[in-house]
């Protein structure tokens, strides 16, 4: 698998642990996944096949650029445009449908945002509010009864 | 079940009073909204994963958890299942012990005229699906999403809670490297 390029990825790899991907300044790294001023290209395909690919320059202009490259998208686009017109097998729905259990859905309680319940609906931990309150609370609750012990 | 309206739910409907009547008991009304998002999320599942087998499993199992959560759904119906399809997937490339996995020849409708366009663009196809199958997996998401989906840079942000400069870097990045991949069979 090529080396993912997103720095929060791929750090769980032996020696390349949170601490040593991390910029020395300190920033997040999430903020370092931002375009560089200008739109520099940082690869082998020129920004004016780029930006013809996000719909931002012309074909023409592109292919001033790098014909060959401008050939290799319209094949790939081509492929991909296929793609875009398929549609789910019709037995797919029924399926579902058959699948559903008969009791209706359960109503939230608590509520909450979507992104968040999407994240718990699949089994992964949601950063709310009210959890990392509870959190919060928790750690404080723990340091005082560690220092109570300590102490 | 209780069903509070015998009529089915059109597609005028939103997909709020769509949910409002599921929860109330009416369960054929969740029909309406599998045909309203199914084929989006297929194809998103279908190029994430490669396997048309495994879209559909994924597509089911997400579409089941849906239902079971519905009276949790606050804000955009559409974004919060996207999301659980989205991490189906990224859940099943993370576990995925095979390399590589292609499309069945059988399920690809074929529009081409001679015999030759059409051996052209089978290998054009399983070269591209093994390309994909290179990428780290935000990549492929990226660029399923904007070339395979067609959605705008903005969709994309808004459905995967991030910035548009963000995306653009990330598919810049797998054209880059599918370009890599590709380029000397094929340019």
């Amino acid at each position: 698998m090529l080396e993912p390029q997103n720095p929060q990825e791929g750090t769980d790899r032996p020696g390349l642990g949170r601490d040593a991907a991390r910029p020395a300044n300190g920033a997040p790294l999430a903020d370092r996944e931002v375009p560089l001023p200008g739109n520099e290209p940082f690869g082998t395909t020129p920004a004016a096949v780029h930006a013809w690919l996000d719909g931002e320059a012309s074909e023409a202009d592109a292919r001033a650029a790098d014909a060959r490259q401008v050939a290799l998208w319209n094949r790939i686009e081509s492929e991909t445009q296929g793609r875009r017109r398929m549609t789910t097998p019709a037995y797919v729905s029924q399926r579902i449908m058959d699948a559903l259990p008969d009791a209706r859905p359960s109503v939230a309680a608590v509520a909450s945002t979507s992104a968040a319940t999407a994240a718990s609906v699949d089994g992964r931990i949601a950063l709310t509010p009210i959890t990392a309150m509870l959190a919060a609370a928790s750690l404080i609750a723990v340091g005082f009864l560690l220092a109570r012990l300590m102490g | 079940m209780t069903n509070t309206d015998t009529t089915l739910p059109t597609e005028v409907d939103s997909d709020q009073d769509i949910i409002s009547r599921v929860i109330a008991g009416d369960r054929d009304a969740f029909a309406t909204l599998i045909h309203r998002y199914s084929d989006a999320l297929y194809r998103h599942a279908l190029g994430m994963t490669g396997s048309p087998d495994v879209a559909e499993d994924i597509l089911q199992t997400s579409f089941i958890k849906a239902y079971h959560h519905l009276g949790e759904v606050r804000g955009r119906f559409d974004a919060w299942l996207f999301r659980i399809v989205a991490n189906g997937c990224k859940d099943w490339l993370k576990n995925i012990r095979r390399s590589h996995l292609s499309y069945d020849e059988d399920d690809q409708p074929s529009n081409y005229t001679t015999p030759d366009e059409d051996l052209d663009r089978t290998e054009l196809r399983q070269d591209l699906d093994g390309a994909l199958a290179e990428l780290a997996p935000s990549l492929r998401e990226a660029f399923v999403m904007k070339h395979v989906e067609g959605r705008s840079y903005e969709e994309m942000a808004d459905l995967l809670g991030t910035t548009v400069g963000a995306l653009k870097m990330r598919v810049h990045r797998a054209r880059e490297a599918l370009q890599a991949l590709l380029e000397e069979k094929y340019a």
